[in-house]
């Protein structure tokens, strides 16, 4: 018994000394889970606190660039402003969308999804901004007198200077030397006569609101970059290739004719084969109207004297169906110009 | 006798060299084909889709694939790339416009594997148009020598309107693959 007793004796010692222990532990273990709540509770204070605090001030900075994102319709006046006005904010709202990703980190997720879509929408809007107040360079006509002159131009008008390959540079040296042509021209009449000499290719290019007329052969004709012109030209006995046109009335005679890019533009046109278009919307046909002293010579010359009818014939290769294509229609007769004359002589016409 | 047309079939058909025509647009590449055939050359219609010729040239039968230039359908142009023994590329000397573009269009067309081992000829069209480039000049602007090395290839100046030049430059291509292929002959 006394062992038994003894041993109880230990065992109650032990006991209370292991109770002892176990309360020194749970105290510890509460200890350290207030602790644990306090630092605990110490981070999600601030937290709370820094996303409305992130709130305050990215409301802020969205409603100063929005700010200034209206501000830029009352600069727009000054086109050379606009730019680096458009450079700050597009750098605000990177810095925006920085500081949310930054702050990502705490921010419950559908705050940072909002404020992502925020800045979205900001940049957005920058972006729509940007291509109405300083819209791409459309292609427009300076009244460039030379290649060489057009050179000096460039700074002054502040382009971007392209940086162009080797092969560009070499086939501009090649265009450049001197093909026959009218180009950079605005608001004149050219007139080519053609009846003796015998002309090779022919070039007509960055015309603004002329006329051109062409009496004689031409073996090739290359048109590029007209708007608002009238054209008028006998008979090309190869063919005719336009490219980038706008708003012009055509008249031509040619084997073979191939449009790229035109829009707007009526052409009125004899041809042997059927005459293409490609990437052009708002384009009329009709028959050939044109007229001048010894025309019908220099048509049945090239082979051109009979009607073929392909004027109608337009193939769109942008357009491979059986139905009409959308880009091109034939010119209604009540809208088509009568017999366009062009052998009178006119004051201010310029010789070549 | 059976036998005999079979091989005699099958010799004909080693014969055969594929050629396919390619260049931009305005270039004559139709004009070319129809001129050497021997056809009419004065209505052409700019091609829509692709032509083939075949016609016999020397002792060889020539398959000629003469494809559409314009820019909507160049990008169909690799589905006639297969087996190619002899590739035409066809300028148009009078275009000093798009030089830049038909050397574009040439650098693509050349990297494309399948045709690495096709023997190249250039044609420097148009050449009866006063102002037209000389075949030398446009080598410089194609800068044709940088593939010395790597591809047989020849320019030549022509005139698909007059037909100048274009039997020159296709005896040197037929032979030309000839001596690739037909080394045994």
């Amino acid at each position: 018994m006394d062992d038994e007793m003894d041993k109880e004796t230990i065992s109650d010692d032990k006991q209370a000394e292991a109770e002892a222990a176990l309360q020194k532990k749970h105290l510890s273990m509460l200890e350290r889970l207030s602790k644990r709540q306090q630092t605990r509770s110490i981070n999600i204070e601030p937290s709370t606190e820094s996303t409305s605090s992130f709130l305050s001030r990215f409301t802020q900075l969205k409603s100063s660039i929005e700010s200034r994102l209206s501000e830029s319709q009352s600069i727009s006046s000054d086109p050379s402003q606009l730019k680096p006005h458009f450079d700050k904010i597009s750098e605000s709202i990177s810095d925006l969308e920085k500081f949310v990703a930054q702050s990502s980190y705490f921010l419950p997720s559908y705050d940072v999804r909002s404020s992502l879509k925020t800045v979205s929408d900001l940049k957005r809007s920058l972006e729509n901004l940007s291509s109405e107040l300083i819209p791409k360079k459309k292609f427009s006509f300076k009244n460039k007198v030379s290649k060489k002159d057009s050179d000096s131009v460039i700074p002054e008008s502040k382009q971007p200077i392209v940086p162009v390959r080797d092969s560009v540079q070499s086939s501009e040296s090649f265009a450049a030397r001197d093909s026959p042509g009218f180009r950079n021209k605005f608001g004149e009449v050219l007139v080519g006569e053609f009846s003796e000499t015998e002309v090779g290719e022919f070039t007509v290019s960055d015309l603004d609101s002329c006329e051109v007329r062409i009496i004689g052969c031409v073996r090739a004709l290359f048109v590029h970059r007209l708007k608002d012109c009238r054209v008028y030209v006998g008979p090309v006995t190869g063919s005719v290739l336009i490219d980038e046109v706008e708003g012009c009335v055509f008249a031509m005679a040619s084997h073979q004719i191939r449009i790229h890019r035109a829009r707007r533009s009526d052409f009125y046109l004899k041809v042997r084969s059927r005459p293409i278009v490609e990437d052009c919307s708002g384009m009329r046909f009709a028959p050939y109207c044109l007229s001048y002293r010894g025309i019908e010579e220099d048509l049945s010359c090239a082979g051109l004297d009979a009607e073929t009818g392909n004027w109608a014939n337009v193939d769109d290769f942008r357009w491979l169906r059986a139905v009409q294509s959308p880009n091109w229609s034939i010119l209604p007769e009540n809208e088509r110009v009568g017999t366009v004359d062009i052998s009178n002589a006119d004051s201010r016409m310029e010789e070549i | 006798m059976g036998l005999l047309k079979i091989i005699r079939k099958i010799k004909r058909k080693e014969k055969e060299m594929r050629i396919l025509m390619v260049g931009l647009d305005n270039s004559g590449k139709t004009t070319i084909v129809l001129k050497i055939n021997g056809e009419d050359t004065s209505v052409i219609s700019p091609t829509l889709g692709f032509n083939i010729k075949t016609l016999a040239y020397q002792k060889y039968t020539l398959n000629i694939w003469d494809v559409g230039g314009q820019k909507t359908i160049r990008s169909y142009w690799r589905n006639y790339f297969e087996q190619t023994d002899g590739l035409v590329w066809v300028v148009d000397s009078s275009d000093l416009r798009r030089l830049d573009d038909c050397k574009m269009e040439l650098d693509n067309l050349l990297k494309e594997e399948r045709l690495s081992g096709s023997s190249l000829l250039i044609l420097a069209n148009k050449q009866d148009i006063k102002g037209a480039l000389s075949p030398t000049e446009i080598a410089k602007v194609l800068n044709l020598e940088a593939m010395d090395k790597s591809r047989h290839w020849m320019i030549v100046g022509c005139s698909a309107y007059t037909g100048e030049g274009l039997l020159e430059g296709f005896d040197w291509l037929v032979q030309d693959i000839a001596s690739r292929i037909y080394m045994l002959d």
